[in-house]
């Protein structure tokens, strides 16, 4: 009586994900332990834990850890908090609310290669907008993308236009989600704007708050086009991330093993930083339900 | 009385401010593609007729192609983003489907076989049987497939997996930074393609696959919540009357689900029109993709701002209609139920 149908359901997607996103790991952590390179060629030969050893002993490679990390954790907060604010405000009725549900969107969707070359433009030194705005501030030709902090600024900038519409998107559904009677019933004891807002919006959305924040975080590691198109991961490698180091080193280089050994050591750093957030959360999040 | 029309204007300004800033640089990027290179490095203006003389050179030259070839590019993003979006949306609706409506039972170790397996068999076919990359690779994905699926009949200890965690293990698919499995399909791309001829770098069929692929968790997670929230009876009805799977889910739960599956495919299609790292790794002329050929943009003309903004408005105008379309989508409430 066992419906076997379950089965031609279940597998088509099943394969395709083990097939192309799965088993090709297996290749890679083989390669991760030999010494293989194509330019200028070398037999591929195992050498252990060699090029672990030599990533870790590599001051790049920290540089490169240092970098994304702290990219990652100002333009996820800035993300979370300004799109917090701004869902927040829509869902008071502000006027011109639909206007704005709309339009706020807009970056969302599109194409980020497209986004880093526009504001890539923005940017510019002499002849773009922003430096207009600065000039005006008498401060003439700031270095937007050519020195450190500017850099580092101008790419979390670009950063926050482009995903705080999915904070504001997951939030505002949030809020249409939460029951009416409560608020009513905060406001029938004359609590404060404030008051409602620490007291019973802010820990009824910690779950979703929880998973949104996880997602812009790993989704903001894999960052590669906007770097790629604005900085390259200049000046010297001082935006250079983890996913673009990568990329150097395996296509452009062609250090076989070792690209893999980056490849792997981020994989791992991902499913680390994974478990540690769910077993912060978890229990923070149980306890409000 | 005074307090509460305060927050209100602050909230305006916040909102007002947030609109500035979404919208100039799309403004900017569209008049920029009517400027003459005089308008463009003559300093930042912003106002057609006022501040430059608008000109319709630059969409010129991209339509006439003397630009690169615009079109073939443009139509390479379609076909591939179309192809996979479907193929995803079919395979991982289905999937989901099953997760809603039947029972799964893994074991973990069956898990662990495959990925022993997998690695043990591999290692087994290249260095003793000394065969090649790729016939060994296959060899131990048949192996790994085998042997995980006889375990999992066997009366194995260990904790066993129910959907929600099949569930979770397709959506942590996500999670894996694409740049792991992208350098891996380039090697064992042009591996098989030097062992076997099949050409699946810069090929339709390769760019395609890797993008099912990688959308598929996406779409088995937003899928599930829409076939949740569609009612049980019709279908319980239709199975008394031994109406077979496929065509209680052909006839009964598609069309109920057809909201769903049309947001999610252009969710997916923009997901697929937007990747870059892929399109850069797997493809190298024929079959390149719009973000790859923007990519080059900057390198070749940084400084021709008229073009650079012409294929931009290319590469985003889809993108802003799928945007309003899916906007227009949530307000009725679609949305809502895939975000808890």
């Amino acid at each position: 009586m066992r419906d076997w149908s379950r089965h031609v359901f279940i597998w088509p997607a099943t394969l395709v994900v083990l097939l192309v996103t799965l088993f090709p790991l297996v290749y890679t952590l083989d390669l991760s332990f030999q010494n293989s390179r194509l330019v200028p060629p070398l037999p591929p030969k195992y050498i252990g834990f060699g090029n672990y050893i030599k990533l870790f002993g590599q001051e790049r490679f920290w540089s490169v850890i240092g970098n994304t990390s702290i990219f990652v954790f100002v333009s996820v907060t800035l993300q979370y908090v300004l799109g917090f604010a701004i869902a927040l405000a829509l869902h008071s009725r502000v006027a011109g609310e639909r206007l704005y549900r709309i339009t706020f969107l807009l970056p969302m969707l599109m194409t980020p290669i497209a986004v880093a070359l526009l504001w890539k433009t923005m940017f510019n030194q002499q002849f773009g907008p922003l430096n207009q705005v600065f000039t005006f501030f008498g401060y003439a030709n700031p270095p937007f993308l050519t020195e450190n902090i500017w850099s580092y600024g101008s790419l979390i900038t670009v950063e926050v236009w482009q995903w705080t519409p999915f904070v504001i998107l997951m939030m505002l559904a949030g809020l249409q989600s939460l029951p009416t009677d409560i608020f009513e019933a905060a406001r029938l004891e004359n609590a404060s704007s404030l008051q409602m807002f620490l007291g019973i919006t802010f820990p009824m959305l910690l779950p979703l708050s929880a998973a949104v924040i996880f997602i812009r975080v790993v989704e903001a590691f894999k960052i590669i086009d906007t770097v790629y198109i604005m900085t390259g991961g200049g000046p010297g490698i001082a935006t250079e991330t983890l996913t673009l180091f990568a990329y150097q080193e395996g296509l452009k280089k062609f250090n076989l093993g070792y690209t893999s050994a980056i490849s792997f050591l981020f994989l791992i750093f991902i499913i680390i930083f994974g478990l540690i957030y769910m077993v912060i959360l978890k229990p923070q999040i149980e306890k409000r339900r | 009385m005074n307090k509460n029309s305060n927050q209100k204007i602050i909230t305006q300004i916040l909102c007002i401010a947030w609109l500035i800033f979404t919208l100039f640089p799309l403004y900017w990027i569209f008049v920029t593609s009517f400027k003459s290179p005089i308008a463009v490095t003559g300093g930042p203006t912003y106002l057609p007729w006022i501040d430059f003389e608008p000109t319709l050179n630059a969409w010129h030259d991209a339509f006439s192609g003397s630009r690169g070839d615009f079109f073939a590019t443009f139509f390479n993003s379609v076909w591939i983003s179309v192809a996979a979006s479907l193929i995803a949306v079919v395979f991982g609706s289905m999937a989901a489907y099953a997760l809603v409506r039947f029972t799964f039972k893994v074991k973990l170790l069956a898990g662990v076989v495959f990925a022993a397996s997998g690695m043990s068999c591999y290692l087994l076919a290249k260095e003793i049987f000394d065969w090649k990359d790729t016939t060994s690779m296959g060899f131990a994905f048949l192996c790994a497939l085998i042997l995980s699926v006889t375990s999992n009949r066997l009366p194995l200890p260990g904790p066993i997996l129910r959907n929600n965690d099949v569930v979770f293990w397709f959506v942590s698919q996500r999670m894996m930074p694409p740049i792991v499995s992208a350098f891996a399909l380039y090697m064992l791309y042009s591996k098989i393609g030097k062992d076997s001829g099949v050409r699946l770098l810069d090929s339709f069929a390769g760019l395609t696959l890797c993008y099912v692929a990688f959308s598929l968790p996406l779409v088995v997670w937003l899928m599930r919540d829409f076939f949740e929230s569609l009612p049980i009876e019709v279908e319980e009805a239709a199975l008394v009357d031994d109406v077979p799977r496929w065509r209680i889910f052909l006839e009964i739960v598609i069309p109920m689900a057809k909201p769903g599956l049309v947001a999610v495919t252009m969710i997916t299609i923009g997901f697929v029109w937007n990747e870059f790292l892929f399109a850069l790794i797997l493809t190298t002329g024929d079959w390149q993709t719009l973000p790859v050929l923007l990519s080059g943009q900057n390198s070749y003309r940084g400084d021709e701002w008229w073009a650079i903004a012409v294929a931009n408005i290319i590469a985003i105008a889809p993108m802003l209609i799928i945007t309003i379309l899916l906007g227009r989508m949530m307000r009725s409430g679609l949305m809502l139920g895939s975000i808890r």
